[in-house]
């Protein structure tokens, strides 16, 4: 590797070391826990202080490649931002340019020196107050590509030594590949994120006259998607729920609970009746070519003929899916009657609504089979744990119901894995007169 | 706002938790809010005092599970108001992401935390109830926090806490903890690996400010005490069916739900003592339980006679044993 040395003042640091060899294994295993690659860069700073430097920055060229991210100095938390344009030509701009390593030595009277390998003024500022110093600069170059650089500052003379660039050098090699492999998974992480975000469970909208709750526990524990998905969205003057299980578990059955969603909000533009509704996102899934099931209950919320009663009138329907649950505000349970074909595999399904009326303190419980179906030291849980749980929580506000068949699902687990759980309760809101 | 004044909002407060009035409850932080109430206090000094009154309802047998769920529910609600009042502070520090680990149900103390910490301008991700380490992991690898901070209220949570300290110490994240599993010192937070611990939420918001930017990974808990926690954790349904079947005996009328909870809590304080070298948490649940049993009056002997179904339940455990024996006299 070729030495680029610019010495711009006098009485050169002696070779000294005070570093331990195996600080680099140290730092590498440090960088292998974490994948963010800012929490890499922090593992890096913190890793090379004091031991190998008293000062130091990591440059990363930004990932639209016209910018400089200048990560730590004094404050190893501290973040910058400078224009690529600005290192062209200087001794740093070689660095990022070949991978290679440059060393500087500033003495103590000398202003502009720091310029060459630290791009930014205030960070200039702090690195001067160690003059005389020695700057090091050296390329952090992973999988045939380099990434940025490691700049590290000696003060009062400390140098670095023949030992120290060369356990620097081991330090940056190591280092490259962890920051790489964290920039590899950012990169990847914001393509999935955006189309994540799409699939996560909407926030609850305030509904004129209901009180709404809803819990999902995916299968996949590291994530916040499945194939249960509901929905809650007004349509003209109407309200619509929706909660359905597509089967499978994990992104590809995500994928197609989106879409779901999708064909419902838009069908819904044009038909607003449950029955119809669910007949439409049939024939749309039965010309599909996906082969995957899909339960759905669909439910139109209204406010009932007379205001001062303050009811709710719910179409129900259901494309296959477990009924949902009519819990009285007096602790009265019941399942409501809705069946039809599950989505999609008969061309010409009808489904048939059935109207339910809601009085003040009354609820509606919808959830997948991954309540019933959750498989305990005892068996499964089951329809009548879950209603004489409900008949308990009578009364209760939904989300406080939500929370609470979720919890006793997985109490009921005790660890074991589990298919996605979706519960969504819409409850009539009591007067508050 | 005066303190004369926080004084009159919790009462007020209260009052429409023990009716389980939210539209009161949410009224009275209302008006605490447009006053210029500091919302840090009314979180500290209304919500959380009325909730322990909660607790202490319950465990006196004035309210039933249904109650406490219900008025839980209206703190959460009054605190979700706060933090919309609160989201519109500027952020001018890095990330936090606050969570429960499994087992912690009580998503409360939590949300407190995390309004806390964003009034503080940090920039705060709440995670649930009862959050998998994988899922911590996930978002830690995702979000690259400055911190963690987990809240954990019962001494079942502590060994998965132990999980989330892991998890972030190996990202170098630091973590602050606590809650009421934790108890008023530091001693079992410590033990944990946790980076700091904050008894409340107005300490959390001064504790996290001075936790440094990357922690070493955790050292490993002692082997021995880990290993028989860890047995015993394997073993918990199968101790619960020997304990459930032969406390409190057949000649006593005793709800299943106060039975087993009663237990399963004592078991859990043995783990904690094991993992955190703190053995406090058994004499404090063996205190909660004999005033549990106090306040429905029922006699003395049945907390006796619990302490020697424990004992014998636990001899095949001898670190255990040895903690229980020393605790609970």
């Amino acid at each position: 590797m070729i030495k680029a040395e610019d010495t711009t003042g006098t009485g050169h640091a002696p070779a000294t070391t005070g570093a331990r060899p195996e600080l680099a294994e140290d730092i590498a295993l440090a960088m292998a826990g974490s994948l963010n690659l800012r929490r890499s860069v922090l593992q890096l700073l913190d890793g090379v202080r004091p031991e190998v430097a008293d000062w130091a920055v990591v440059a990363l060229a930004s990932p639209q490649g016209a910018g400089l991210q200048l990560f730590g100095g004094s404050d190893v938390t501290a973040e910058l931002t400078v224009s690529r344009r600005r290192v062209a030509g200087t001794a740093l701009g070689r660095v990022l340019t070949t991978g290679m390593r440059e060393l500087l030595h500033v003495a103590a009277g000398v202003e502009d020196g720091l310029s060459a390998l630290i791009p930014h003024s205030a960070l200039r500022h702090e690195a001067a107050s160690l003059r005389p110093a020695d700057v090091l600069a050296i390329g952090l170059t992973a999988r045939g590509a380099t990434l940025g650089a490691l700049i590290m500052v000696r003060g009062q003379g400390r140098g670095f030594g023949p030992d120290d660039i060369a356990l620097a050098e081991r330090i940056a090699s190591r280092a490259s590949l962890a920051l790489d492999s964290a920039r590899l998974y950012e990169q990847r992480g914001e393509i999935t994120s955006a189309l994540h975000d799409s699939l996560v469970p909407p926030p609850l909208p305030d509904v004129p006259g209901a009180v709404l709750g809803a819990r999902y526990r995916p299968a996949a524990e590291q994530l916040d998607i499945g194939g249960d998905f509901y929905d809650v969205f007004r349509a003209g003057a109407d309200w619509l729920i929706a909660l359905g299980d597509v089967c499978g578990k994990g992104v590809n059955a995500a994928v197609l609970t989106g879409r779901a969603r999708q064909s419902l909000r838009t069908a819904a533009h044009f038909e607003r009746e449950p029955g119809a509704l669910l007949g439409a996102l049939s024939a749309v899934f039965h010309d599909d070519t996906s082969e995957r099931f899909i339960t759905l209950l669909c439910l139109r919320v209204r406010a009932g003929e007379s205001p001062e009663a303050g009811d709710l009138v719910v179409e129900v329907a259901s494309a296959g899916h477990a009924p949902p649950l009519l819990v009285r505000a007096d602790g009265e349970v019941e399942a409501v009657e809705a069946e039809g074909a599950v989505l999609g595999v008969v061309g010409d399904a009808q489904y048939v609504a059935t109207t339910v009326r809601l009085a003040p303190g009354d609820q509606l419980v919808l959830y997948t089979d991954g309540v019933e179906e959750a498989r305990g030291e005892s068996g499964f849980y089951g329809d009548d744990r879950l209603a004489e749980l409900l008949g308990r929580l009578a009364g209760a506000a939904p989300d406080v119901v939500c929370a609470a068949v979720e919890q006793d699902v997985v109490e009921h687990l005790a660890g074991r894995a589990h298919d996605d759980i979706a519960v969504v309760s819409v409850g009539c809101a009591r007067t508050t007169a | 706002m005066s303190a004369a004044d926080l004084g009159a909002t919790l009462t007020a407060f209260q009052d429409a938790v023990a009716k389980v009035d939210v539209t009161n409850a949410l009224g009275v932080v209302d008006a605490a809010l447009a006053d210029g109430a500091d919302p840090i206090a009314l979180l500290t000094q209304v919500v959380g005092p009325a909730q322990r009154v909660v607790g202490d309802k319950w465990q006196r047998g004035e309210w039933s599970v249904a109650d406490e769920h219900a008025a839980t529910a209206v703190a959460m609600s009054a605190t979700e108001t706060i933090a919309r009042a609160v989201r519109r502070t500027p952020v001018v520090r890095g990330r936090v992401v606050v969570a429960c680990a499994e087992r912690e149900w009580h998503a409360l103390a939590a949300m407190m935390i995390d309004c806390a910490l964003r009034s503080d301008g940090w920039e705060t991700t709440l995670l649930g109830a009862s959050t998998p380490a994988l899922r911590l992991s996930q978002y830690l690898q995702d979000l690259g926090p400055d911190a963690v901070a987990v809240s954990c209220s019962v001494l079942g949570s502590l060994p998965t806490t132990r999980r989330f300290i892991e998890a972030s110490r190996a990202a170098g994240i630091p973590v602050l903890v606590g809650g009421p599993a934790f108890g008023t010192d530091d001693l079992r937070a410590t033990s944990l690996g946790a980076t700091a611990w904050a008894a409340d939420a107005a300490h959390a918001i001064e504790v996290i400010r001075t936790m440094p930017a990357v922690v070493p990974r955790a050292e490993p808990l002692p082997e021995a005490a880990a290993a028989e926690q860890a047995a015993l954790e394997l073993a918990h349904a199968a101790l619960i069916a020997d304990l459930t079947s032969r406390w409190p005996g057949p000649e006593c009328d005793l709800d299943p739900d106060l039975v087993k909870d009663s237990i399963e809590q004592l078991l859990h304080a043995v783990w904690a003592a094991l993992l955190t070298t703190d053995p406090r948490p058994i004499s404090q649940t063996a205190g909660w339980v004999t005033a549990l049993l106090e306040f429905r009056r029922l006699p003395p002997a049945l907390a006796t006679s619990l302490r020697d179904e424990l004992t014998r339940a636990l001899r095949d455990y001898p670190l255990a044993s040895f903690l229980f024996a020393t605790s609970w006299t």
